[in-house]
């Protein structure tokens, strides 16, 4: 049969290659509405690359005209934009967070709980390094010696945590501490397993993290 | 978000199509569909059954609650009930937005459908913004939306957690600022604020 290429190798396999479509679109969704940076997922986005390609493959043996390959190609695009609009996103952050990501990347790599891959995380430094040489060389050597003091500490960005968020909840989470800051009266509330609500993300950061709750 | 990207996570949703083709099965990555048979119903994501539709390959067949009498029910119970009723569809808005949109003529009565899922939408909105309302007046910093769809929710984005943010941040200021100006005043003063 032709179309034995396109078809995944065995069942499993095919199961597999549909749960990390998921949880690649729950991590994009994520990334795109957290305001820091998320563990990264760079297992899920390897495999589907690996997968991306294989298919790809596949397509270029079939005749230009066949229905399946224009339906293959459509399937690969969206799960391409999905892909790249979450690794831009992870970019545009380690950006605009340069520094304190940096900080915290140091420690997290200290315990091994990493948030950045490798790749992101050279990326990190060597944008840092770029942007001090920049503003050296383009202000302050210009500036009398006296005021060449240069203090990255002063340029830290740090994401507001304390934003507000959409969130969805995948399972029953219970006793979420919302603090009261008019009064002492911290408030605690539960989130019943697909019930919606709209809160600080501080308090509910690790319930994204560990894929208990989904940003909407 | 963008709401085309809200589309876009909308049309991963399942419709029922009759293609007027045959084929056998196809393997995609968000799973099998298929064996297609002329003239028989079957399931494909949305964007596929759009695609096939621009293809002249399918017909759509209307989903259960594209139906004059069930949205009209609908309707009725949201403008009764106080809260926001419960959608028989996570994504109605693209749904309905796609399929009017390239499949019009497979749709029964599309145009009054139309109509009244837009009524539907408009009566949710304006409970949307009422209840916005209520939310920051309470000082909110926490708010419970059970059954609003994600393009209801991306409609308020950013005004709402904004606000919420900035409300947020002036209670921080007021906290900060309140301990020197009361520092000459009593403590009882505190206190009874805190009771009322």
């Amino acid at each position: 049969m032709d179309h034995d290429g396109i078809e995944l190798s065995d069942e499993e396999e095919e199961i597999t290659a549909q749960t990390v479509l998921k949880t690649l679109q729950n991590a994009w969704q994520n990334e795109r509405l957290a305001p820091e940076i998320l563990p990264h997922q760079n297992d899920m986005v390897e495999c589907m690359l690996g997968q991306i390609q294989h298919m790809e493959r596949n397509i270029n043996k079939l005749p230009k005209t066949d229905l399946r390959a224009s339906i293959h190609k459509m399937e690969l695009n969206r799960i391409k934009f999905i892909i790249c609009n979450y690794l831009k996103t992870r970019l545009d952050k380690i950006e605009k967070y340069c520094i304190s990501i940096l900080n915290d990347e140091k420690q997290r790599l200290e315990s091994g709980t990493n948030y950045l891959t490798h790749s992101e995380y050279k990326y990190a430094q060597e944008y840092l390094l770029n942007m001090e040489s920049h503003l050296k060389t383009t202000a302050l050597n210009q500036v009398p010696g006296n005021m060449q003091t240069f203090d990255l500490n002063k340029l830290v960005i740090y994401p507001n945590l304390q934003s507000h968020v959409f969130l969805k909840a995948n399972e029953t989470v219970t006793g979420i501490v919302l603090e009261d800051l008019t009064g002492d009266q911290d408030e605690e509330i539960d989130l019943e397993e697909g019930s919606q609500h709209i809160l600080q993300y501080k308090p509910i950061a690790d319930l994204v993290k560990n894929g208990k709750v989904q940003l909407v | 978000m963008d709401p085309y990207e809200i589309e876009f996570i909308g049309e991963n949703r399942i419709v029922s199509i009759i293609p007027n083709f045959s084929h056998d099965k196809i393997f995609l990555i968000c799973g099998e569909f298929g064996p297609f048979r002329a003239g028989l119903p079957m399931n494909v994501p949305l964007w596929l059954g759009v695609m096939l539709k621009q293809k002249q390959k399918c017909r759509i067949v209307p989903p259960d609650w594209m139906d004059i009498e069930v949205l009209e029910n609908i309707k009725e119970e949201e403008k009764r009930s106080r809260f926001f009723t419960k959608m028989p569809n996570e994504h109605y808005m693209v749904e309905a937005k796609l399929i009017l949109g390239a499949a019009a003529e497979d749709i029964p009565r599309a145009s009054e459908i139309k109509t009244i899922i837009k009524d539907i939408w408009d009566i949710r909105m304006s409970k949307l913004r009422t209840s916005m309302d209520a939310l920051m007046k309470s000082g909110g910093n926490y708010g419970r939306l059970d059954h609003l769809t994600m393009m209801e929710i991306n409609s308020v984005k950013p005004l709402l957690p904004e606000a919420m943010d900035e409300l947020h941040r002036i209670k921080m200021m007021a906290r900060k600022t309140m301990p020197a100006s009361l520092n000459n005043s009593t403590f009882s003063q505190t206190g009874g604020s805190q009771n009322i």
